[in-house]
Order: C-alpha cells, then sequence, then structure tokens
C-alpha cells in the first residue's frame, strides 16, 4: 500500500501495469461507499494487459485515504488530483475514467486542464451544474437523515432488504456523512456553466445503466461536448461498472486506443 | 512494512493456510479484531466482514509475500460477483498453491 502525500494529505494510491507504457490512465472513485477497489478488483488488470500504466487512488475521507472532518467540496477533491498528479510526476497527458461522483471530478479536471486530458471516460456521471448540486444535496440529505440519526433501524432494513454486504458499506457511509461535512460541503461545490463544459473539446465516452436515470442525460451531452459517445447498457442500473466490468472496460480501452498517441503524452 | 520471511520452496495448502491467516489478522487488527479463527471454509465477505479495499491491502501482502506470481486482482476480475461475495479462504489458499507450482513448472 502506497500513501502518498497530496498537498497536505495523505491518499492512498495504487498504480499498476508499465510506467513508461502506452499512456496514464487514471481512475476515479464515486461517493460514500466507493473506493479505489470498484477499479482494483474489475477493469485495472485488463488496462495493465494493455499496456496501459494505471493510477487509482481513494479520495480524501474515501477507503484507506486520510478522513480531515471538513474540505468536501468538488474544488477540493480537483486540487488533491492536481497535486497527486504532480507528485507522481506524471506531467503528459492522462486518460481520465470517473465513475459516478468520480466522473464530476474528471470532468471538472478537464475543464480546468484541458491541455492535461487525452479522453474522459464518465461511468454513470455528469458535470457538475446546479442540476446536478441540488440532486446530489438531495442524495446527501436522505442518507444523513436515514443513516446516521436513525442507523440502527436503516441497517435493519438494508439487511432484510439488500444483504450483508450492502449493509456494510452503507455502515461505513453513515460514519463517512456523520464524521465530516461532505454531506454539506458537496452540494455546496462551484459548479460549471455550458459554455465551461463545451469547452472540454477530448473525446468523452459516456457509459450508463440503461435502466438508470442518467442515461436521459445523453441528448444533453451530446448537445453540449463537441466530441461524445454513449453507451447503454441494458439490465444495469447505477452500479455498472462492477456488474459489467469486461463490457464497460473494453469499450474504455477503445477509446483510448483511437486516441492520437501523442495526445495521450507517450514519448 | 513487516520484514518477510522467504516462502518455502514447496508451499502446501497447510503452510499457504498458515500465511494467509496471518495476513488477514493483520488486516483484521486495523478494525481491533484479533482472536479471530480462520480456516478453509472461513468466509471472506460474511464470516470476516471484510470490506472490498481490505482485500486491496491482502493483495498486496500475497504479493510481498509470493512475489508477481500470485495476483488477487486478476484472480478476481474473472469472477461474478456473487462468487467472490461467497469467496472462502479454501478458495484462494487454492488458488496460491495452483500459482505457486504452475509458475515452478513454467
Amino acid at each position: 500500500m502506497a500513501m502518498v502525500d497530496a498537498g497536505g494529505i495523505r491518499l492512498h494510491v495504487q498504480r499498476t501495469g508499465p510506467v513508461a507504457g502506452r499512456g496514464t490512465i487514471v481512475l476515479v472513485h464515486g461517493l460514500l461507499t466507493d473506493s479505489l477497489a470498484s477499479y482494483y478488483f474489475t477493469v485495472a488488470p485488463a488496462f495493465a494487459a494493455a499496456g496501459l500504466d494505471v493510477v487509482m487512488y481513494d479520495l480524501r475521507g474515501h477507503g484507506r485515504s486520510e478522513r480531515p472532518p471538513h474540505g468536501y467540496t468538488l474544488d477540493h477533491n480537483l486540487a488533491d488530483l492536481e497535486a497527486l498528479l504532480g507528485r507522481l510526476a506524471v506531467t503528459g497527458p492522462v486518460h481520465l475514467v470517473g465513475n459516478s461522483y468520480g466522473g464530476t471530478i474528471a470532468f471538472g479536471y478537464a475543464a480546468r486542464h484541458p491541455g492535461r486530458v487525452a479522453s474522459l471516460s464518465l461511468i454513470e456521471s455528469e458535470p457538475a451544474t446546479a442540476a446536478w448540486a441540488t440532486k446530489l444535496g438531495g442524495i446527501l440529505r436522505r442518507v444523513t437523515a436515514e443513516l446516521a440519526h436513525n442507523e440502527p433501524d436503516a441497517i435493519a432494513w438494508i439487511t432484510a432488504h439488500r444483504g450483508h454486504n450492502t449493509a456494510r458499506l452503507a455502515k461505513g457511509a453513515a460514519r463517512l456523512a456523520r464524521e465530516t461535512t461532505l454531506g454539506r460541503d458537496i452540494p455546496a461545490s462551484r459548479v460549471l456553466t455550458e459554455a465551461q463544459i463545451s469547452a472540454v473539446r477530448c473525446p468523452v465516452l459516456g457509459v450508463y445503466g440503461g435502466d438508470s436515470d442518467l442515461a436521459d442525460l445523453v441528448p444533453v451531452q451530446r448537445r453540449l461536448l463537441p466530441d461524445f459517445r454513449a453507451v447503454v447498457l441494458p439490465g444495469h442500473e447505477h452500479s455498472v461498472l462492477v456488474e459489467a466490468p469486461g463490457t464497460v472496460g473494453g469499450h474504455i480501452l477503445d477509446l483510448v486506443a483511437g486516441v492520437a498517441p501523442a495526445e495521450a503524452g507517450v514519448r | 512494512m513487516n520484514p518477510t520471511q522467504p516462502a518455502p520452496a514447496q508451499p502446501t495448502a497447510d503452510t499457504v493456510l498458515a500465511d494467509v491467516a496471518g495476513m488477514l489478522r493483520t488486516v483484521l487488527a486495523e478494525y481491533g479484531d484479533d482472536d479471530v479463527v480462520i480456516g478453509m471454509s472461513t468466509t471472506f465477505n460474511r464470516d470476516l466482514e471484510l470490506e472490498s479495499i481490505d482485500l486491496v491491502t491482502l493483495a498486496g501482502l500475497l504479493e510481498e509475500r509470493y512475489g508477481q506470481r500470485v495476483n488477487l486482482a486478476e484472480f478476481l476480475a474473472g469472477m461474478e460477483f456473487d462468487e467472490i461475495i461467497e469467496l472462502t479462504v479454501g478458495r484462494l489458499v487454492e488458488y496460491v498453491v495452483w500459482s505457486l507450482k504452475t509458475t515452478q513448472a513454467g
């Protein structure tokens, strides 16, 4: 396990695949119940086998990374990613992959640093907009109310209806919501304008579960983004990455293979 | 990082089980769980209550001990989600013994 000091916060990082390979791919996980493990045991081995330098990290507060009591806005996550890539001496344009909120971070990074991103893969994800902040605020308020304030009942219900594994993940999420200001910080994040979203010109892949509400965003992204392609996988919801890793990983590798090597920072 | 002993030349299920149980105790110690009984039929999920991020730590400990021949990520990436939930210590031990034999022969 490697702990990396990313500008005053210690982040858990796993790196696999050849460092001087066919470009670097950085995988960013989602909120609350998620960690880098969602990549480590799914798509990461295939990416490494394809010759990519694979960088995974736990977001602040998540997995094995440090959990400060506050500082959980999108800007904090962007500063962490900037500092981490600086610390790892990843200088060329990278392929960025984000699952759920991780895709919101990846998109924010591409909007800030267009020259440093070769491609973007957004799994069940969207850029930070005012509508996104309102939606996340609602979800986080519900999690906080149901879990942090009435945890035993909520956990008992989840165990009965969703099983032991989901209940344990929910307990971890409740702890994170209770111990930090994450629930208040995320919806208060600075968001992007349509002009800032449209300025992301690199190839963008959107992967969605067919039964997820996020699939409704496909026309919006198509209108705003100059180079956007979408894959909708029927029979899946928000957890499409862990449910269909072979298919999701294959689409990401196709996108990466289609990017000219110079754009991906391969010397 | 703990200093590691060289892996025995002819690992058996018994020696690998002892190694793996030691690694699992290291992982569980972070939760203040000591004194856990670990056998071949122990499940990672229900019995040990390990989260997926704990398995990342275990993957690192396995690689430290046995080298890149034992790759937990590749082993699990070939499985369905339900299989991972039901995974037993015994199944991992069999995989480790098999990996070490295969690479020795190769």
